[in-house]
């Protein structure tokens, strides 16, 4: 039985989302109910809008959630979400009753699969989730590795450990 | 007292404490207080000009101050304050 139920309309989206940033990353969110996604919200990586040049610069006081990152961890961070962007979606998916069911980003040159730095990550948000009355979302990733062919999959990260949340599309 | 949730990153910075206490009427008097027993902590959370940075959130009760009265947000005893990193990730280093 699938995990989520994405229909193909919100998979084109999130795949324009991710061509239109490339060879930056894109992020979002999907909300909806009971795994069933109807609603995507993108969100402004700060990464792409304030430019590479500050990849390697973070200040780790801007930054403090970097701090535990190892130096070449945090070098290769590719995307932070703006918050205001994701409290205004946090809102709105209040307001319609929805629950959030998805955080996605896009791997313009890798797998679509998590790296260490988006696992650790994850685990650190996991008790962020429930004091900010969310559910604790599956991680969608979205591959460009091969441009003419992205490369959808969907994962659940839970105390360290990764495992395949299975999507299905709908129409 | 007003409680507030710190992040497991900025937890160096609290002895280690994911929670702690703080006597405060706003969230500008309530990170001065937190900066004056945590000293540091400001500089995580508001840049240069005194603005909260856009990789922190602060939420009071669940709700944003950003949609509340940002840092001038009255505090009252028993509020409970979260403060929250951005979410962010990477694309190599594959796991």
């Amino acid at each position: 039985m699938a995990d989520l139920v994405i229909p193909q309309t919100i998979l084109d989206d999130m795949v324009a989302h991710a061509r239109e940033l490339d060879p930056y990353e894109c992020c979002g969110l999907l909300a909806g109910t009971n795994g069933a996604v109807t609603h995507i919200y993108r969100i402004k990586n700060i990464v792409a809008s304030e430019g590479a040049e500050k990849l390697s610069s973070f200040d780790p006081a801007k930054a403090a959630h970097l701090e535990r990152l190892s130096p070449a961890e945090r070098a290769e961070i590719a995307f932070v979400m703006d918050m205001q962007d994701f409290s205004t979606a946090k809102k709105n998916i209040r307001n319609k009753g929805l629950d959030l069911q998805v955080v996605y980003h896009s791997h313009p040159h890798d797998p679509a699969r998590p790296s260490i730095t988006d696992i650790k990550i994850a685990t650190d948000y996991e008790e962020i989730w429930p004091k900010i009355n969310l559910p604790i979302p599956a991680y969608l990733i979205l591959s460009l590795m091969d441009k003419s062919k992205p490369d959808i999959r969907c994962y659940w990260i839970k105390g360290g450990t990764v495992s395949t949340a299975h999507i299905t599309t709908s129409n | 007292m007003i409680k507030v949730r710190i992040p497991t990153p900025l937890r160096p910075l609290t002895k280690g404490q994911g929670e702690v206490d703080a006597q405060a009427t706003s969230i500008t008097e309530m990170i001065d207080t937190l900066n004056t027993a945590h000293p540091g902590i400001k500089d995580r959370l508001c840049d240069d000009t005194g603005e909260l940075r856009r990789f922190v959130n602060i939420y009071v009760n669940e709700e944003d101050i950003r949609f509340l009265k940002g840092k001038e947000t009255s505090l009252k005893d028993g509020d409970e304050v979260s403060i929250v990193p951005a979410i962010a990730g990477g694309s190599s280093c594959q796991a």
